[in-house]
């Protein structure tokens, strides 16, 4: 039973009979815990809340924060997916949590959550973002121009633009870097998010930075470390098709067109 | 204090959304070292969350526009109580705020001969939204965010320290300003992943910490939205004008519940998109005020040609000022025409190809079908209005953001003025630019002037400031949640967007009570992360808050813009000229005192038709507007810094 039972025509509805009434259930939640004041390693804890078809996993943690234990930890902002604070491994997939609908990942069974892999937890679900953020900023991600500033705005063909749109809707959320088996393995690799957004100002047309760029990426840990598993690109929540970029940015390197 | 972790540093950003970055950069580039402190990550900020654009006279869709058209809508859609030095500069300056953040990068939509693409939105005369598809706020934050670190390559290139002139301390809350002499002095706070206590020393803060939608129950704020920088300008004995104007959204998504309060963003009416009620009456044309008549379309044929030819056809009623759509929709749903649960339609689905609805609106048709499991290039969405933007803030000075406390500074949303008493869409992130900039120069200006008499922070107030931060860890007994629950309801049925005395009355009684029961809010467990705590110190900000806007909103009787009082419906041009400002007394309760606005200058009053400003302004205004405004010009020149 999903919100669309309760979908009306356009131009009312005020007849349906169910209109307003949101079915509920009963959802377990086995969710991995730290606190670095008292515990040497994560263990689990299981929660059970009422859940509504429509809720979020978000939702269901909310609730538990607020109705059954105030110290659970988790970073959200925005709640609907732009922002990026949220991603964490529900179910073993990485995912946001504020995207993720209860109803889709099975209810059934008690839905794990723990922090993303990778990367240090703090806390709970909260995880050590600084060295995330550090490859990120090693790729030089900020436009590099030579010349003198346009008094107004530089001109970009529509098409030039186009170019690079898919990597430049990146939210920094590390789905897609914590999903990825060479990182796992190797923290110094760059990882896929570094890649996109070097990616979106090698391919950018007003950009003269894209040499060095790519002699960055060349390092034994930029992009050949890629296996083309594919992961990042699942695990995206913004559907950016991370490791075409990643392949991309390969061929610039072997053919020097960009 | 001894376990107290210390920095010092020249001018400290409080709030790393768009207002705080562009403010940093500035006091960089002016050569100071600058702090930036942010409640969530860097990077994270609600500005990302806007989708609409910029607004900016640039010309490049009509080349009739310019800054004087600007600020015209800026004023009407303000209903003239805007400050309106404010307005000016933001009119002048915001066409080069978007060119400089298409040099620093920014990705934007383009025109067929390249130049950055603009878009028509409710209020604005001409196509003037720079935007990138519908994540233009995003791109603006990380375009920001990116031109920092660029500036600390180049200091780590000059210096071997990628933080010595520009540092971000991410996850970390400011509880107190403090001040030594009348005067800044620094910030206390601490940080969220270790619960430790931070003190900046600083002579110069600046305030850009964004909004106060968290303490409404349906809101399409993220939770940083707590009315921090409100109530540290209020403790540091700065002062609030007009908090009594809050923009409702009109299109929030009121289904499912779990979404309750996300928006729709207004480009999917700017793209054609109708409101109906639940007799399929697009009722739109019903609401037309008569101060806005003349300028919209009067018959649903008219309206439909402005989208292929705006310039020989009337915009459609559903672009009309967000404050007038939002009290529309509620008048629907009062009369019983609403949608099943509570709203009205918004249909885009029956009006475009499902084709160009993604083309157009990707963001929307995502989220909708990601988060709700909707696909509006099908169906209807249904919406209502929720709690997005207030109008009123910090009190500041137009041309350097200079609050009254020497040193203290404000940008963005958090500050107050520039809109009014209704901000028109698209300029919030053109505002955020223009005096997240000024910003950085007048706190620049400030600490040169200083020289080497800095205000040294008294160990006294810093034990204080602990103290307060460390009282929820007391052996109490109410749950912060349930006491945040109750305000965010309370406010919501009490001084929502439809406002009477007695329930703002209701709404005061409330607010004693809550704040008698806050005293006694404890938390369990430890420092470390612990969100209950944090909600604890964030409550006294929002209780300080709210209590603004219901004494303000009692104050004002009249109905304008982001204030309607369903017992004083109209328009009243003797408060046109009145701004209500809110402080604290000695013991820290809030007064509340009338002032009057800034007066307009004479050539900018000379921009409208006399008929237009007949509708705002009172008989002896009006009567010196005709005999040339010299009295009105004399009142100008201290009157543009009095707000």
């Amino acid at each position: 039973m999903t919100a669309t039972a309760e979908k009306t025509d356009q131009t009312g509805g005020q007849d349906s009979p169910k209109a307003g009434v949101v079915p509920s259930f009963t959802v377990t939640l086995k969710i991995s815990r730290f606190d670095p004041e008292t515990d040497s390693e994560q263990h689990w804890e299981t929660y059970e809340v009422t859940a509504h078809a429509t809720d979020r996993v978000l939702d269901a943690l909310h609730q538990i924060k607020w109705d059954q234990d105030g110290s659970l930890s988790f970073r959200r902002s925005c709640a609907h997916g732009v922002c990026g604070s949220d991603a964490m491994r529900i179910n073993g997939k990485n995912r946001l949590a504020c995207k993720t609908l209860i109803k889709d990942v099975n209810p059934d069974k008690p839905i794990t959550v723990e922090p993303i892999k990778g990367l240090p937890v703090e806390k709970d679900l909260i995880v050590d973002m600084e060295p995330f953020f550090d490859a990120y900023r090693e790729v030089m991600p900020f436009l590099i121009t030579e010349g003198n500033e346009p008094t107004r705005e530089r001109i970009q063909s529509q098409a030039d633009r186009d170019r690079f749109d898919d990597t430049t809707k990146c939210i920094l959320c590390a789905a897609c870097t914590t999903s990825c088996p060479v990182f796992w393995n190797d923290g110094q690799y760059f990882g896929p998010a570094a890649i996109v957004n070097a990616h979106r100002f090698i391919f950018d047309s007003r950009d003269d930075g894209g040499t060095q760029r790519l002699e960055i990426l060349n390092d034994k840990e930029g992009v050949w470390r890629c296996r083309t598993t594919f992961n990042c690109t699942d695990a995206c929540p913004r559907g950016i098709e991370v490791t075409k970029a990643i392949q991309e940015v390969k061929r610039a390197l072997l053919t020097s067109r960009f | 204090m001894t376990d107290l972790e210390r920095h010092d540093y020249d001018v400290i950003v409080i709030g790393a959304g768009g207002a705080g970055l562009r403010a940093a950069i500035e006091a960089r580039e002016q050569g100071l070292r600058t702090a930036i402190i942010c409640k969530s990550l860097f990077g994270k900020a609600h500005t990302v969350m806007a989708e609409g654009g910029i607004a900016a006279s640039m010309g490049n869709a009509n080349e009739k526009d310019n800054w004087q058209t600007h600020f015209r809508d800026t004023m009407r859609g303000g209903k003239f109580l805007n400050n309106p030095r404010m307005a000016e500069l933001h009119a002048k300056e915001a066409p080069m705020r978007v060119w400089e953040l298409e040099t620093y990068g920014a990705l934007f939509d383009r025109t067929p001969d390249g130049r950055i693409s603009q878009r028509n939105f409710g209020g604005h005369e001409y196509p003037r939204l720079a935007h990138v598809g519908d994540r233009t706020g995003l791109e603006l934050i990380r375009t920001l965010q990116q031109k920092i670190v660029s500036l600390q390559q180049e200091d780590h290139r000059e210096t071997g320290d990628y933080e010595s002139r520009l540092r971000v301390f991410a996850e970390l809350t400011v509880t107190d300003i403090l001040k030594a002499d009348g005067a800044v002095a620094g910030a206390f706070g601490y940080w969220r992943e270790s619960g430790r206590f931070v003190l900046f020393s600083a002579p110069a803060v600046i305030l850009a910490t964004g909004g106060i939608g968290k303490s409404f129950k349906v809101t399409s704020n993220s939770w940083e939205y707590t009315g921090d920088g409100h109530a540290l300008a209020l403790r540091a004995g700065a002062s609030l004008v007009n908090m009594e104007f809050i923009q409702f959204h009109p299109t929030g998504m009121v289904w499912p519940p779990s979404v309750k309060g996300i928006l729709v963003t207004e480009s999917v009416r700017g793209d054609g998109g109708v409101l109906r009620n639940s007799e399929g009456k697009r009722f739109m044309f019903d609401y037309v005020p008569d101060v806005f008549r003349g300028q919209y379309a009067d018959t649903e044929e008219e309206a439909d040609r402005w989208y292929k030819d705006p310039e020989n056809n009337k915009r459609p009623p559903e672009l009309l000022p967000r404050d007038e759509v939002a009290r529309a929709i509620n008048n629907e749903v009062k009369e019983g025409r609403s949608s099943p649960h509570g709203g009205v339609f918004l249909d885009v689905s029956t009006r475009l190809p499902a084709e160009e609805i993604r083309r157009r609106l990707p963001s929307m048709h995502h989220q909708f079908k990601e988060l709700a499991d909707v696909d509006i290039t099908a169906e209807p969405m249904e919406v209502g209005p929720t709690c997005h933007y207030v109008m009123g803030g910090v009190e500041v000075d137009a041309d350097t953001a200079a609050t009254s406390v020497p040193g203290l500074y404000a940008a963005g949303e958090v500050a107050g003025g520039m809109h009014g008493s209704n901000r028109l869409g698209g300029n919030s992130l053109s505002d955020l630019l223009v005096f997240g900039r000024r910003a950085g120069v007048g706190a620049s200006e400030y600490i040169a002037a200083l020289g080497d008499s800095r205000p040294a922070i008294q160990d006294a107030d810093v034990d204080r400031a602990a103290e307060v931060a460390l009282a929820p860890f007391r052996d109490a007994s109410e749950n912060p949640y349930s006491l945040h629950q109750e305000l965010q309801q309370k406010m919501n049925d009490l001084v929502g967007i439809i406002r009477r005395e007695g329930e703002v009355r209701e709404a005061l009684d409330m607010l004693d009570d809550l704040d008698e029961r806050a005293k006694s809010v404890g938390v369990e467990g430890h420092r470390q992360f612990n969100p209950g705590w944090h909600l604890a110190l964030d409550l006294r900000n929002m209780l300080a808050v709210c209590r603004c806007v219901a004494l303000a909103a009692l104050e004002r009787t009249e109905s304008r813009g982001g204030h309607t009082r369903e017992d004083f419906p109209g328009m009243d041009p003797e408060w046109r000229g009145v701004n209500l400002i809110c402080t604290l007394d000695g013991s820290d309760a809030v007064q509340l005192r009338r002032q009057p606005v800034p007066e307009i200058r004479q050539d900018l009053l000379e921009l409208f038709e006399r008929t237009e400003l007949s509708k705002y302004l009172t008989a002896p205004e009006l009567a010196r507007l005709d005999a040339g405004g010299s009295s009105t010009q004399q009142g100008s020149a201290d009157g543009s810094d009095r707000s």
